[in-house]
């Protein structure tokens, strides 16, 4: 008994307020360029997607050894693949070449990551790919 | 003339010989119209995998990087010269590039394949050839007998 006549009350407040907005007194011109559709630019829209090194203006360097490392394998000493490291492709070629000239010019080794190098920050999670690799 | 980067390992010596193999370097540049805009040195440090040059193995080097301006052709001779020198273990010459940058294209590179420009530019050169699984010789091409082994 006592929930019905909470269901009643709410009812009657709800009806209420209804006609109170109904009844409110306003102009017709007023109200129709009040809701004529506003140009505006999508505010959902998202965030142009970027590469970690165009996002923060970074250029890859060969003797800029210790950015270049952190996309090797400590294991290996190999490149992380695009899908790996996130960039995009002009810069993953730019980093792919670059570490070619820093391994070339004894700045970096071919086999093994640096030791100095190994407890860097981690720009990206090698077990998690952005698409599928079969290692 | 464009700028170039002289990346130059030199073997372990004390400074004075240091001094002497660094005035030889630039004044090879200097003889063939060449200048210097700036000499950096990265210092005396190991080499991450062991080398050798000119008979000697070598382990460890000093590392200075020249940035020069010189003409194209004499790169190879400069490049010539300095294989020549005992003192030099490794020289590579590198292009300076230039700054400008593309725009970042990751956006358009993780859409699906269907939406990838290059996927749709593969699909329509795909198109235009013949497709080997389905493709089957007509007998009405003219020829008067069968041209594969049957």
């Amino acid at each position: 008994m006592a929930s019905l006549q909470v269901v009643i009350r709410q009812f009657l407040s709800t009806s209420r307020r209804a006609v109170i907005s109904t009844i409110r007194p306003y102009s017709q011109a007023v109200a129709e360029n009040d809701d004529a559709p506003v140009e505006m630019e999508n505010p959902y829209k998202k965030e142009r997607k970027q590469c970690i090194l165009c996002k923060l203006n970074i250029k890859p360097d060969y003797k800029n050894y210790r950015l270049l490392s952190q996309f090797q394998s400590p294991y290996t000493g190999r490149i992380y693949g695009r899908h790996i490291t996130g960039l995009c492709k002009a810069k993953q070629a730019l980093v792919e070449s670059e570490i070619t000239k820093a391994q070339n010019s004894g700045y970096m080794p071919y086999y093994y990551k640096d030791k100095a190098f190994l407890k860097d920050p981690k720009l990206f999670d090698p077990e998690n790919p952005i698409r599928f690799h079969r290692f | 003339m464009p700028t170039y980067e002289l990346a130059l390992m030199l073997r372990a010596m004390p400074k004075p010989e240091l001094k002497t193999t660094l005035t030889r370097v630039s004044h090879a540049v200097f003889n063939r119209g060449g200048i210097i805009r700036n000499i950096e040195n990265l210092g005396f440090r190991p080499i991450p995998y062991k080398t050798s040059a000119h008979g000697l193995v070598h382990r460890e080097a000093n590392y200075f990087i020249f940035k020069l301006d010189t003409a194209t052709k004499a790169v190879a001779d400069l490049r010539e010269e300095y294989s020549r020198d005992v003192d030099i273990v490794r020289q590579r010459f590198y292009k300076v590039q230039t700054d400008e940058q593309p725009a970042c294209t990751l956006e358009e590179e993780m859409l699906p394949p269907a939406y990838r420009e290059e996927v749709q530019q593969m699909i329509e050169v795909g198109k235009t050839q013949v497709n080997r699984f389905t493709y089957k010789f007509k007998y009405n091409s003219g020829l008067d007998y069968y041209p594969f082994q049957k």
